[in-house]
C-alpha cells in the first residue's frame, strides 16, 4: 500500500478526487513549487463506496500534514527586549520569556528565547519549515545580530488522516491492549505508540487518525502499520456518520480565507513566487 | 506436654569421616497424623491440627491487642503498652519507642504547655506515605469505599512511591490516581468526576497520574462498561429496580449494536436511564440524570436521540411500559 502526501494545494483536482475518479488524490495545503513528495505512489481502486466495505487491495490514503514543528538556533545571544520594540510582528511575553514572531508567508509562529534557540510552528512541509526558519534567522539578522543558521532540525510533524471507514475502536483497543490506550472519560479516541517507526496515533471511531511522529516519512509508515490493523475492525459508516463526515470534508475543502470568492483566491496564490532560501 | 516428632539430623566431619547422629525434638504435630498441616491461630496461641482439630501446640505468643478500644472513649486514655498494629507491608518496621503524652502535674510547666514535646520527626522517610495512606482513607470514606479498595489503593501507592519515576507529582494526585486505579482493579470502577469531587486534584491532573502509573507499573486496566455504574446511579437516583434492569439491558444492547459509537459509556448509560425512566411511572428528567451522573445534559440529549430511532429493538421484552415507546420524548 503506498500512499502520497505532500504536493499540491486544493484546488480542481482535489475536487476530481472526490468526484470519486481513478486519480491519485494528492492534497497538501502548502503552496506548488514543493519537491516533498513522499516517494510512493498507489495504484487506484475505485475510492471505497460509503455503504458497502469492498475488500480493497490498494486503497488511497490521502495524508494530510497540518503542522510542522522545527528547532533551530542562531548562535549568539539575542535581546528580546530590543527586538520586541524594533521588530515587526513580535510579541514579548516576560513571564515565559519568549518572543512571539509571526510571518505571514508561509504563515507560521517562531517562539525565540534569549539564547537564541529558536522554535518555529505552523508550517506544513519539511521544505516550508526550513524556509521559514531562514526567514526568522534573516529578519533577527536585519536587526543586527550575528546570526548563523545552525542545527535546524523537524522536532514534530503532525499528519491528519481520514479512513474511508468507520472503526470499532472498543474491540481494537482491547485487541491491542499493549500499544492502545483507550479512557472515554479523558478522550474520544484511541491513543496508539509504536516503537518503531517512532509515532503516536490518534484514532477516532469516525475513522480519522491523526499521527504525529519525528518526521513526514514516519507519519507515512506509522499511517501503513496501522492500516492493516484498523481494517479489520472497519465498519461502513451509518447514516449520520456519512452526514457528519461530509460536513467535515467539506468545511476542510473550502477553509475561509476571506469572504470573497474563494476560487479567485486560490488561484492568485497559484501566480505567487517564492522568495529563495538563501 | 506437647507430643514432639523427633527430626534426625545427620551431620559428616570430613577431618575425622565420622558420620554423627542427632535428634532434635522441635516440631510439634499431632500425635494421630504427624504429617499433617497445623494451622496456627495467633490470637488464641494455638495450633490446631487440620485434619482432627486436635490442639497441639499452646502458649504461642498472641499479637491480638490488649484492650478494646471503641469510638465514644476519650482519646486520652488509651490504655495499650504497645500502640497500634503494625503496618508491615507498607512502611519500614518503624519500631523506635516515643514518649507519650503526659498526665499528672509533673510534666507540664507553668503556662500548661507539656514539657516534653518531642513528639515529631519520627519515621521522616514514610511521613510522606502516611500523609497519602491518611487522605486516601479521607477520600474513600467520602464515597464509602469498602477497605479492600482503600487496602489496594494504599499498595498502588507505595509501589509508585517505592519506584520514583512520577517524583514530581503531587502526593495528592498520585493518591487520587491510585484510588481510582483501585476501584478499577476491584471490578467497581468510579468515573474520574466522582474521584474529583472527593479530592482537590482537577480531573485533568487526575487522568495524567493516572495513566503515568499504569505506564509506571506496567499494568493494564479493564474498559469500563455501562453496567458498572447502572447501579449506583439507578439508587442514587431512586429508581425501582426493575427500571435499573431496563436501562441496563437498554444499555448493554446500544453498545452491541453499536447505535452511539464514539460516546463515552458513562453517556450512553445516562441517556438509557433517561430511556427507561421516562417509559416508566418514575420519569426523570434529564438534568437530574446529569447531576447524579456527572454528565451535561446536552450530552445525554445527545445520545439519546442516537437512541431514540431504535428503542423498540433497546427495551427488553418483558418490560412494562407505562408510557408506550410511541409516545417517549424524542428530544
Amino acid at each position: 500500500m503506498e500512499v502520497v502526501c505532500g504536493g499540491r494545494f486544493l484546488s480542481p483536482s482535489f475536487s476530481e478526487s472526490t468526484s470519486g475518479d481513478n486519480t491519485r488524490s494528492i492534497i497538501d495545503q502548502s503552496q506548488m513549487g514543493e519537491q516533498e513528495q513522499v516517494s510512493a505512489v498507489m495504484e487506484d481502486e475505485k475510492v471505497i463506496k460509503e455503504e458497502d466495505l469492498e475488500v480493497d487491495p490498494e486503497p488511497v490514503l490521502d495524508i494530510i500534514i497540518n503542522n510542522v514543528v522545527s528547532s533551530f538556533s542562531v548562535a549568539c545571544h539575542l535581546d528580546l527586549h530590543h527586538l520586541a520594540l524594533h521588530g515587526n510582528n513580535v510579541e514579548l511575553r516576560k513571564e515565559n520569556g519568549v518572543l512571539t514572531m509571526k510571518l505571514r508567508k508561509p504563515p507560521t509562529t517562531a517562539s525565540i528565547w534569549s539564547s537564541g534557540k529558536i522554535t518555529c510552528t505552523g508550517s506544513t512541509s519539511e521544505c516550508q519549515a526550513r524556509l521559514a526558519g531562514r526567514r526568522i534567522a534573516r529578519c533577527v539578522q536585519k536587526m543586527g545580530y550575528n546570526v548563523k543558521f545552525r542545527n535546524f532540525r523537524i522536532v514534530n510533524v503532525l499528519g491528519t488522516c481520514s479512513l474511508p471507514f468507520a472503526i470499532k475502536i472498543t474491540p481494537f483497543s482491547q485487541k491491542h491492549r499493549d500499544a492502545a490506550s483507550y479512557e472515554p472519560e479523558l478522550h474520544p479516541g484511541v491513543t496508539y505508540r509504536i516503537e518503531h517507526p517512532k509515532a503516536t496515533l490518534k484514532i477516532f471511531s469516525t475513522g480519522s487518525i491523526t499521527v504525529t511522529a519525528p518526521s513526514i516519512a514516519n507519519v507515512q509508515n506509522a499511517i501503513e502499520h496501522i492500516y492493516p490493523l484498523v481494517r479489520e475492525f472497519g465498519k461502513a459508516r451509518s447514516e449520520e456518520e456519512m452526514a457528519e463526515y461530509r460536513r467535515n470534508q467539506a468545511r476542510k475543502q473550502f477553509p475561509i480565507l476571506n469572504f470573497e470568492d474563494v476560487e479567485e483566491d486560490l488561484s492568485s496564490s497559484e501566480i505567487e513566487e517564492y522568495w529563495e532560501p538563501m | 506436654m506437647p507430643y514432639q516428632k523427633p527430626i534426625i539430623y545427620s551431620t559428616f566431619d570430613p577431618n575425622s569421616c565420622v558420620c554423627h547422629f542427632r535428634s532434635r525434638f522441635v516440631e510439634v504435630c499431632c500425635p494421630q497424623h504427624p504429617e499433617a498441616h497445623l494451622i496456627e491461630d495467633y490470637r488464641a496461641g494455638d495450633q490446631i491440627c487440620s485434619e482432627c482439630g486436635l490442639v497441639v501446640g499452646d502458649r504461642v505468643i498472641d499479637v491480638g491487642s490488649e484492650w478494646r478500644t471503641f469510638s465514644n472513649e476519650k482519646a486520652n486514655n488509651d490504655p495499650s503498652r504497645v500502640g497500634g498494629p503494625e503496618n508491615p507491608l507498607l512502611n519500614g518496621s518503624d519500631l523506635s519507642t516515643i514518649i507519650g503524652p503526659g498526665a499528672g502535674g509533673a510534666s507540664f510547666d507553668g503556662f500548661g504547655n507539656s514539657k516534653y514535646q518531642n513528639r515529631r520527626s519520627m519515621s521522616s522517610s514514610d511521613r510522606a506515605l502516611i500523609n497519602a495512606f491518611r487522605e486516601i482513607s479521607n477520600m474513600a470514606d467520602k464515597i464509602n469505599l469498602p477497605k479492600t479498595i482503600v487496602d489496594r489503593a494504599n499498595l498502588l501507592f507505595k509501589q509508585v512511591h517505592d519506584g520514583k519515576n512520577l517524583k514530581g507529582r503531587s502526593n495528592d494526585a498520585i493518591a487520587s490516581a491510585s484510588l481510582y486505579i483501585a476501584c478499577r482493579q476491584e471490578g467497581v470502577p468510579r468515573t474520574f468526576k466522582e474521584i474529583c469531587a472527593v479530592s482537590k486534584i482537577s480531573k485533568k491532573e487526575i487522568g495524567r497520574c493516572f495513566k503515568l502509573i499504569l505506564k509506571a507499573l506496567e499494568t493494564q486496566v479493564d474498559l469500563i462498561t455501562t453496567g458498572d455504574f447502572m447501579s449506583r446511579f439507578c439508587s442514587n437516583l431512586g429508581l425501582p429496580t426493575f427500571a435499573q434492569k431496563a436501562a441496563t439491558h437498554i444499555a448493554r444492547k446500544a453498545v452491541d449494536l453499536d447505535i452511539v459509537p464514539g460516546r463515552s459509556p458513562i453517556s450512553v448509560a445516562a441517556a438509557a436511564i433517561y430511556m427507561a425512566s421516562q417509559a416508566s411511572d418514575d420519569k426523570r428528567t434529564q438534568k437530574d440524570i446529569g447531576d447524579i451522573a456527572g454528565v451535561a445534559d446536552v450530552t445525554i440529549r445527545q445520545s439519546y436521540k442516537l437512541m431514540y430511532p431504535h428503542a423498540k429493538e433497546l427495551f427488553p421484552d418483558d418490560f412494562k411500559f407505562s408510557t408506550p415507546i410511541e409516545l417517549l420524548p424524542p428530544l
